[in-house]
C-alpha cells in the first residue's frame, strides 16, 4: 500500500534513531570495557602479592611470573573470575529472556522456582550423602542441583505446553514451586545434622570459590550454544514488549516462544547455579541496568543483560574477596546487599516503563 | 475478496456468533460491523483473521482461511487488536522494524527504512517515533498499533476500534488515511466501529450484529435504519436521509433503560 516515489523527508527518523542506537551500541561496548577491567581486578584479589601489573605483563609475555604465582594465577584465580563473569553471564540472560516473554519485570530464573529446586537438590545430596553410579560425591552435589533444577525447569515446560503458554499460569507455578522447593528443603534441614544445616546454608549462600576449570568449560559451553540461539529471536523479543496483544496480532505462536524459552533458561540457569550456589539478584538488576542502559532493542538488550549480569557478579566477586584481608565473604551476600538497594532505587525511578 | 459462511463461533456452551454469512467484499470496500458491547463484532473480526476457532468457512480471495499457512496469513491479513501497545520504553521506531523483522519478510534495510518513515509521516507520528511508547498519550498509541498493521501492506485489514482512542481529528484523518489506501491499493478493510456516523461516512458496506447474528447488512441507508437501531441498541433515533448515501442520525434517546 505504498506509493513507490521515494519522500524526501529533510529529518529521517531513521536517522534520529541511527544516533540513538549508535549512542547505545557505545554504551554496550563500554560494558564491555569495563567487564575486562572487572576481570583483571578480581585477578589481583586475594592473599597473594599478584599485582595487575604482573597480570597484565604475564599475559602480553612481557614478563613471566613464578611457577607458584603462576599456579595461583591459572589454578586458583582465573577460574574463579571466569566463573563469576560466566555465571553472571547466564543469570542476566535468563534474567532478560525471562523478563521478556513473561512481560513481568518482577519475572526472573529465581521467581520461577528453578535456583530454590537447585538448592533443594543440593540439600538432598549433601543430607543423604547420596552417590549415583559411583560418581565421586564432589560431583554429586552439582549433579544433584543440576537435575532438581531442571526437574523444575521441566514442570514449568509441561505447564507452559497444558495451559497454552499462559503467562499469568508460568508465573504462579513459578512462584509456587520456589514455596514448594523452599519448604522441602527447610524439610530437610529439619531433620538434617547441624554440620549438614551449615553446609546447605553455605551453598544457598552462594559461593563462587569451589570452581574449577571442569565447571567453568561446561558453563562457557552451555552459554555458547544458548547465547547464538537467543540472539536469533531478538526481533520477536523486541517485538514482545509492545505487549501480548500486538504479538498476538501479527499471528505469532506465543505459546511455542514461552516454551523455547523457559526451556533456555532452565537450562542455563540450572548450570549456572548447580556449582556456585542460589547467586540472587543479578538475574533481577542486570537486565533492569541494561534496559535502563541500552532501551528495548533486543539486539543490544540481550548482549547487554548477559554483560550487566557478568559485571555485577565480577564486581561482587572482587569485592568478595577484597573487603575484609584474608577472608572471602560468600559472594551471594553481596549480590544481595548490593542489589535490593539498586533494585529499589531501579523501580522508584522507571515506574512508568515497567 | 473476503466472505464467511455460516460462521459459529462458541465459548464453551455459549454461542458467540450464530451462522454469520457476509457476502464476498470487493477490492475497496470498507465493511463497518456495527452492533452494542457483547453484540460479537471484536469475536467475528478475530475469526475472519483466524485468530479465533469457528465453524463454517471464511474464504479470503480464492482461499480457504484454513487452508492458509500462518506465513500467508501474516502477510496477507492485518488484524489490529482492540488493546493498544503497551506503555514500555519501546520506541515506535523499534517497534515496526521489529515487527517486520520478526515476520521474516526480505525487505533490504534501506526499503524498509523507507516504508516505516513513509506510514509514520501519514499517521502524524514523525515526532513520535523515537518517543518512549511510555511518553505518549493513548491515542498515539493507537496510531501506533495501526502503523503495526499498515506497514506490512495486508491485502485485508482487520480493525477492531480502531479509532476508540483517538481524538474527533485523528478518527477522520485514520479513516481517511484508510479509505485513500483501500482506494489506490484496492484492499479490503473490516472494522469494527462504534461511532455511527463516522462509520455512515467512511463505510461503504455496514454489517449490523445483534446477539452473534447478522441483524442488517449493505448499504449504510439499508442497514441504519429506525428499527433496527432500536433492536440494536435500544434508542429512539430519526433517520434523516440527506440523498448520496449520506444520512443524519437525530438522537431522540433510549427506548428501554436495559441494555439490548
Amino acid at each position: 500500500m505504498m506509493p513507490t516515489a521515494r519522500v524526501s523527508a529533510s529529518v529521517y527518523t531513521d536517522t534520529r534513531y541511527q544516533k540513538i542506537w549508535w549512542h547505545r551500541f557505545r554504551l554496550l561496548t563500554l560494558l564491555g570495557l569495563a567487564l575486562v577491567c572487572s576481570l583483571l581486578l578480581d585477578l589481583t584479589a586475594g592473599p597473594a602479592d599478584l599485582s595487575l601489573g604482573q597480570i597484565v605483563k604475564h599475559l602480553l609475555g612481557i614478563e613471566q611470573l613464578s611457577p607458584r604465582l603462576q599456579l595461583i594465577l591459572f589454578d586458583v584465580r582465573l577460574p574463579d573470575a571466569l566463573m563469576a563473569l560466566l555465571v553472571g553471564a547466564a543469570l542476566g540472560l535468563s534474567g532478560i529472556e525471562t523478563q521478556t516473554v513473561l512481560n513481568n519485570p518482577m519475572a526472573s530464573p529465581f521467581t520461577l522456582g528453578i535456583s530454590s529446586f537447585a538448592a533443594l537438590g543440593a540439600s538432598i545430596a549433601i543430607v543423604f550423602e547420596v552417590s549415583l553410579f559411583g560418581i565421586p560425591a564432589q560431583y554429586s552435589l552439582p549433579l544433584f542441583a543440576l537435575c532438581s533444577a531442571l526437574f523444575c525447569g521441566g514442570l514449568i515446560m509441561l505447564f507452559s505446553h497444558v495451559t497454552s503458554g499462559s503467562r499469568e499460569s508460568i508465573i504462579l507455578l513459578g512462584m509456587a514451586l520456589f514455596f514448594l522447593g523452599n519448604s522441602l528443603m527447610a524439610g530437610i534441614q529439619f531433620v538434617a545434622s547441624a554440620e549438614a544445616v551449615q553446609q546447605i546454608v553455605f551453598w544457598t549462600i552462594g559461593n563462587l570459590t569451589k570452581a574449577g576449570w571442569p565447571e567453568v568449560s561446561l558453563l562457557a559451553l552451555c552459554l555458547l550454544i544458548i547465547f547464538p540461539i537467543s540472539l536469533r529471536h531478538v526481533w520477536v523479543m523486541t517485538l514482545l514488549r509492545s505487549g501480548e496483544a500486538q504479538a498476538k496480532s501479527l499471528g505469532l505462536d506465543l505459546a511455542k516462544i514461552r516454551l523455547a524459552v523457559v526451556a533456555r533458561v532452565a537450562l542455563l540457569t540450572a548450570f549456572a547455579v548447580c556449582f556456585v550456589g542460589a547467586i540472587g539478584f543479578v538475574g533481577l538488576i542486570g537486565p533492569h541496568l541494561a534496559r535502563l542502559l541500552l532501551g528495548e532493542d533486543h539486539r543490544l538488550l540481550v548482549p547487554g543483560a548477559a554483560l550487566c549480569g557478568a559485571l555485577l557478579l565480577s564486581l561482587a566477586s572482587w569485592l568478595s574477596k577484597s573487603m575484609i584481608d584474608g577472608v572471602v565473604i560468600p559472594v551471594g551476600i553481596l549480590t544481595a546487599v548490593i542489589g535490593v538497594p539498586v533494585f529499589i532505587v531501579l523501580v522508584l525511578s522507571q515506574q512508568r516503563r515497567f | 475478496m473476503i466472505c464467511t459462511e455460516q460462521l459459529r463461533v462458541k465459548f464453551g456452551s455459549k454461542t458467540v456468533l450464530d451462522g454469520i454469512t457476509l457476502p464476498p467484499l470487493q477490492p475497496g470496500d470498507c465493511l463497518g460491523l456495527l452492533g452494542c458491547n457483547g453484540a460479537g463484532k471484536s469475536t467475528l473480526i478475530q475469526a475472519m483473521g483466524g485468530f479465533q476457532t469457528y465453524q463454517g468457512k471464511v474464504s479470503v480471495g480464492s482461499d480457504d482461511l484454513k487452508s492458509l499457512s500462518t506465513r500467508d496469513k501474516q502477510r496477507r491479513i492485518g488484524y489490529m487488536p482492540q488493546q493498544i501497545p503497551q506503555a514500555s520504553s519501546l520506541l515506535p521506531h523499534e517497534l515496526l522494524w521489529s515487527s517486520v523483522r520478526a515476520l521474516g519478510f526480505n525487505w533490504t534495510n534501506s526499503e524498509l527504512s523507507y516504508r516505516i518513515q513513509h506510514i509514520i509521516e501519514a499517521l502524524g507520528l514523525t515526532e513520535e517515533a523515537v518517543t518512549p511508547m511510555h511518553a505518549l498519550s493513548g491515542g498515539k498509541r493507537q496510531l501506533v498499533g495501526l502503523a503495526l498493521v499498515m506497514i506490512r501492506e495486508p491485502e485485508l485489514l482487520l480493525l477492531d476500534e480502531p479509532t476508540a482512542a483517538l481524538d474527533l481529528h485523528w478518527r477522520i484523518v485514520v479513516l481517511e488515511l484508510i479509505s485513500k489506501l483501500l482506494v489506490q491499493h484496492q484492499g479490503v478493510a473490516v472494522a469494527a466501529i462504534h461511532d455511527l456516523d463516522l462509520a455512515a461516512r467512511y463505510c461503504n458496506k455496514l454489517a449490523l450484529l445483534h446477539q452473534g447474528k447478522l441483524l442488517a447488512y449493505g448499504t449504510v441507508q439499508e442497514v441504519l435504519t429506525e428499527s433496527n437501531l432500536a433492536t440494536a441498541f435500544a434508542v429512539e433515533v430519526e433517520i434523516i436521509n440527506r440523498g448520496e448515501d449520506q444520512i443524519k442520525i437525530d438522537i431522540r434517546g433510549v427506548t428501554s433503560p436495559s441494555h439490548p
